[in-house]
């Protein structure tokens, strides 16, 4: 499985998942879209960082 | 409405009222529901040995802990508790008293015995719902049980009315995600989430060609994937018994969608019965707002 299409497939779920979990805070759909939005963000802002320093660990630890 | 500052929500009911619901319908019992009693009973206990018809011994095939002989490598404790349907079948371990004897009934200790529990079933994907759903039927006659109790507790001599029952919006929300918020009040929130499980849980089963959610091949991701009981029915009905030529590329990744869409529905009915629990005991205020 290439590195693309999990980062595609894993943002495709983040959105969804971020529904779920903000919807817990919110009484109505608009606002929990709008939040999902914001979280989903930020979410995907952290997941490019992470694949980021595993990408950099994997080529100190096992090379290019 | 009823609002007393002086609640303490997070209050349990005590270890005992924990207990008696894994009985399905003595905590009924307990506050004077007899009739009620009778039928959380006989329904989960219907639907357990529904289920128990087809599958039989194959349950301990399911178990989160091995059963198996010490010699092949499982517990001599589990194998003793395995027999009264102790190890963890869940989620039919809610159910206790039919999964006890359901497991009484079939358990043989002999090899052969151990051999039948491996022996796929005929309409064993439908057999293996209808036992899950009685242990999600059972906890959600628990959760109705629990919540009245706590309405009685709480609610002074003038117990508040609930929007809707908070165990029936979670126990709708089971089986179609969003319906219990709609229950509740809030239908365009629940349309939302409810697509949103639905879509995680489509896309685990399109990547697997269809076998991501099989209890018969993937009986511990089940057990999360089951609580959407709306899509795994759907499973047990339609993918689950179609046969697997070759496993999908994408197989293993199906499975954990399918089993994430599963947990996602798990938050899904907690806030359906929140929603719900609070059209009767709204939160607490902020101590700023207070003054």
């Amino acid at each position: 499985m290439s590195l693309l299409f999990r980062l595609a497939v894993m943002l495709i779920v983040l959105f969804p998942i971020a529904v779920v979990v903000v919807g817990q805070k919110h009484t109505n759909a608009r606002d929990t879209l709008r939040a999902a939005v914001q979280r989903t963000g930020r979410w995907a802002l952290w997941l490019v960082a992470l694949v980021l320093t595993m990408e950099v660990l994997g080529v100190v630890f096992i090379g290019w | 409405m009823a609002t007393r500052i002086d609640i303490d929500p997070a209050r349990g009911l005590g270890w005992g009222t924990f207990l008696s619901g894994f009985v399905p319908g003595l905590l009924q019992l307990r506050l004077g529901q007899t009739n009620l009693a009778l039928f959380a009973f006989a329904s989960c206990t219907a639907l357990f040995f529904a289920g128990w018809s087809m599958v039989h011994e194959r349950l301990f095939y399911w178990v989160l802990l091995d059963a198996g002989t010490p010699a092949g490598g499982g517990s001599s404790i589990v194998r003793t508790l395995a027999q009264f349907g102790l190890p963890t079948v869940l989620p039919e371990l809610m159910n206790l008293p039919a999964n006890a004897l359901g497991a009484l009934l079939s358990w043989d200790a002999s090899p052969t015995g151990e051999r039948l529990w491996r022996m796929p079933r005929d309409g064993e994907h439908v057999g293996g719902f209808l036992t899950a759903a009685s242990g999600m039927l059972a906890m959600f006659w628990s959760a109705a049980g629990h919540w009245e109790l706590r309405r009685r507790r709480d609610g002074g001599k003038a117990p508040p009315k609930p929007i809707a029952d908070p165990a029936l919006c979670a126990a709708l929300s089971w089986l179609v995600p969003g319906l219990g918020h709609a229950r509740a009040g809030q239908k365009d929130k629940g349309i939302v989430m409810g697509l949103s499980v639905a879509f995680v849980f489509a896309l685990g089963l399109f990547f697997s060609h269809g076998h991501a959610c099989d209890r018969a091949t993937y009986s511990v991701w089940w057990m999360a994937q089951n609580l959407f009981g709306g899509g795994s029915l759907f499973a047990a009905l339609v993918t689950g018994p179609w046969q697997m030529e070759s496993a999908p590329e994408h197989l293993q990744l199906g499975v954990v969608l399918c089993t994430v869409a599963g947990l996602m529905n798990l938050v899904v009915m907690v806030d359906a019965f929140t929603v719900a629990e609070r059209s009767a005991f709204p939160v607490k205020p902020a101590v700023e707002d207070v003054s």
